[in-house]
């Protein structure tokens, strides 16, 4: 009992305090060189950067667009089965989910191309983190009230069960080129190993009861679902097994998984960054266009048929001569055999959910120099990095989309950007999306000397009340980074 | 004068960043949660027309039956049944006074209890009797403790006689609404 409270408290603190993938300050904030993780085509002005290892880029983000942990935890002096089923049963529906997603970058690196230095390469390495689960309204339902009194005649939906998660570790490479003064695309290389993943997307079906044809009800369920899981066993039997070893166990497979070991796959990334005139800017990303092949430590669940029951049936004269005892067993080794369910290890392909960033940017203020000259930034080069136009100020929109099990997510940026020299960027963000509609956030970038630290937080107002926050999220990260030969 | 413009932003992002704060939070609330659904099924469908009826004879049992029935004393099912109904329903359109009976056995086969149906010849509608279980109800070790059904199906009219309804039948539907606490 106490372990399902814990579970559930991590559930929906977790969620609630950590959201969606969308790092809308991150992006585009080009002082800073974890924006070419999210725009692999961003304008970059370093000669070379090198992240503190672990702790150059770290993210977590959680979000729950339905119920918060203070709409049920609040010490308000509510019954908590009346606020669970006002808060979460009457309100919440199959469109609204928990997610959390958290990144670790376990090693970065960017250079600028010795011989071509309109190229900078980077590479590195990060751990990721992606949950979502989506409200299973019916099946909810069917728990707490049951499929009797008002809710004879209901079809409860299966299709609503619909979750997916993953944990892997991305090794990358990618290539950021200064087409021209006004044009700089990139793109990058991506090779996930999986640590684990699971997946249930595809479920459909109904559970029913109705007046019968023949007795006063009839029960039917139609039923295609299926929970796709892969290097999930693995742990689980593990920790089941519970020997003096388990923690050195889980370690060695963790550490495996993470070092290639366990199912792999591939992907990329591309974007562009093109100024349509010395203040305007457009930018344009797409992440995680990629897949893995799940072929290890695989273990799957299927259920699949229909079948309807009116309870024991006998008609007369057909059944007289039936002395059999066991019809109650018999039915419901017909129902079993109706709905043919059961594991298996077939291996299956999970797709990553790709992700899409676009934005436009207006430059302004008392033009100068750039700050970051000596950079040799290749097409920039001639001029000493100096030749484009440099202003304090930047105000813009962007668009972020996401594909999730149940349809392309999205978010629509304002912000507004400052700039204090080299020492020192202010980016401040208004996000809509399905969690807040009153999302603020605030991203800060402080350059002293070579030491580069970004803190990035979003949906501040959340922070009086973090338990009641639908969304939030942080970011940050030290790296070292040069403009020059030093 | 710039630095300390630059100090005092920084000082401000952080603590916008780091002040945040929460109410308090009681998690205990959660062991408070019921959770009481009610299910509802379909249990045992008989029929017969008339013809087998008067084959079997007058003033006889023309159908009797023992099943076997663990859905009851499912150790789930003993263990969180709160309360329920079970619902009988006779609609006789043969041309008899007919009684149904239901027992219920435990696993050696003692009865432990009886519920007797007696409807009449047609024309006499659709009949219904709801047997409640639990608070104000039959005790639910009843059902707890029931291993299997004995259904017996008696005639107390003749062998001869052929009611005017098109097919007639003696139909016994029984279902079951039970609430559980699943906690």
């Amino acid at each position: 009992m106490r372990g399902r409270f814990y579970f559930l408290y991590l559930f929906l603190f977790g969620s609630s305090v950590l959201c969606a993938q969308n790092k809308e300050l991150l992006y585009d904030f080009y002082e800073i060189p974890q924006s070419l993780m999210i725009n692999p085509g961003v304008k970059t002005s370093e000669k070379w950067h090198v992240g503190i290892p672990v702790i150059s880029g770290l993210s977590v983000q959680g979000a729950t667009s339905g119920v918060t942990v203070n709409d049920l935890f609040a010490n308000d002096g509510i019954d908590f089965t009346t606020k669970v089923q006002e808060r979460v049963l009457d309100a919440m529906t199959r469109k609204d989910d928990f997610s959390t997603t958290s990144q670790i970058e376990g090693i970065t690196v960017g250079f600028r191309g010795k011989n071509r230095p309109d190229d900078y390469y980077s590479f590195g390495m990060y751990g990721e983190t992606d949950i979502i689960v989506y409200w299973p309204r019916d099946l909810a339902l069917l728990a707490f009230e049951g499929n009797g009194g008002s809710n004879i005649g209901r079809s409860f939906d299966l299709g609503d069960l619909n979750l997916r998660g993953e944990m892997i570790n991305v090794f990358h490479f990618g290539i950021n080129r200064k087409m021209t003064e006004s044009l700089t695309v990139g793109a990058r290389a991506k090779l996930y190993s999986s640590i684990f993943q699971f997946q249930s997307i595809k479920n459909s079906g109904s559970f029913r009861t109705t007046v019968g044809q023949d007795n006063i009800y009839v029960t039917s369920i139609a039923a295609d679902m299926q929970l796709q899981t892969a290097g999930v066993k693995g742990f689980y039997d593990i920790v089941e097994e519970d020997t003096g070893t388990t923690k050195k166990d889980v370690t060695s497979l963790f550490t495996n998984r993470v070092l290639l070991g366990g199912n792999l796959g591939l992907g990329f990334d591309a974007g562009f960054s093109y100024q349509l005139t010395p203040q305007t800017t457009i930018t344009g990303s797409i992440l995680d266009v990629g897949f893995i092949y799940n072929s290890k430590d695989v273990w799957n669940y299927n259920l699949n048929g229909s079948a309807a029951t009116e309870g024991i049936s006998v008609y007369l004269p057909e059944d007289i001569d039936n002395l059999n005892n066991d019809l109650w067993q018999e039915l419901i080794d017909d129902i079993d055999a109706a709905l043919p369910h059961g594991e298996n290890q077939q291996s299956y392909i999970s797709f990553r959910p790709v992700k899409a960033y676009g934005s436009i940017r207006y430059d302004f203020g008392e033009a100068g120099g750039n700050p970051f000259n000596n950079c040799g930034c290749g097409v920039n080069e001639q001029g000493g990095g100096g030749n484009r136009d440099y202003y304090p100020n930047s105000v813009g929109g962007q668009l972020f989309m996401m594909k999730r099990p149940r349809g392309v997510q999205a978010a629509l940026t304002g912000f507004y950007q400052k700039r204090f020299g080299r020492v020192l960027a202010l980016k401040t963000t208004y996000t809509i999306d399905k969690y807040s509609l009153t999302n603020m956030g605030l991203g800060l970038n402080l350059q002293a000397g070579p030491v580069n630290f970004y803190i990035l937080g979003d949906n501040l107002l959340g922070y009086s009340n973090i338990a009641d926050s639908h969304y939030a999220s942080l970011q940050f990260g030290i790296n070292i980074i040069s403009w020059n030969d030093n | 004068m710039k630095r300390s413009f630059y100090l005092l932003l920084c000082i401000t992002a952080a603590l916008l960043l780091s002040q945040s704060c929460t109410e308090p939070q009681d998690f205990s609330q959660f062991e408070d949660l019921s959770i009481t659904p009610t299910l509802a099924t379909g249990l045992f469908y008989m029929e017969s027309d008339e013809e087998t009826i008067n084959e079997a004879g007058s003033l006889v049992t023309f159908y009797s039956q023992t099943v076997n029935f663990d859905a009851f004393n499912e150790q789930y099912v003993a263990e969180h049944l709160i309360e329920g109904t079970i619902t009988y329903e006779i609609v006789n359109t043969t041309s008899k006074q007919l009684r149904i009976t239901i027992e219920f056995l435990d696993e050696a086969g003692n009865t432990l209890d009886v519920e007797q149906f007696d409807v009449e010849a047609d024309p006499s509608g659709t009949n219904i009797w709801e047997v409640a279980y639990g608070p104000g109800g039959k005790s639910l070790d009843i059902l707890a403790n029931t291993s299997s059904l004995r259904i017996t199906a008696f005639n107390f009219g003749d062998a001869s006689s052929v009611s005017a309804q098109t097919e007639p039948k003696i139909k016994f539907k029984s279902a079951a609404e039970f609430l559980f606490r699943l906690k």
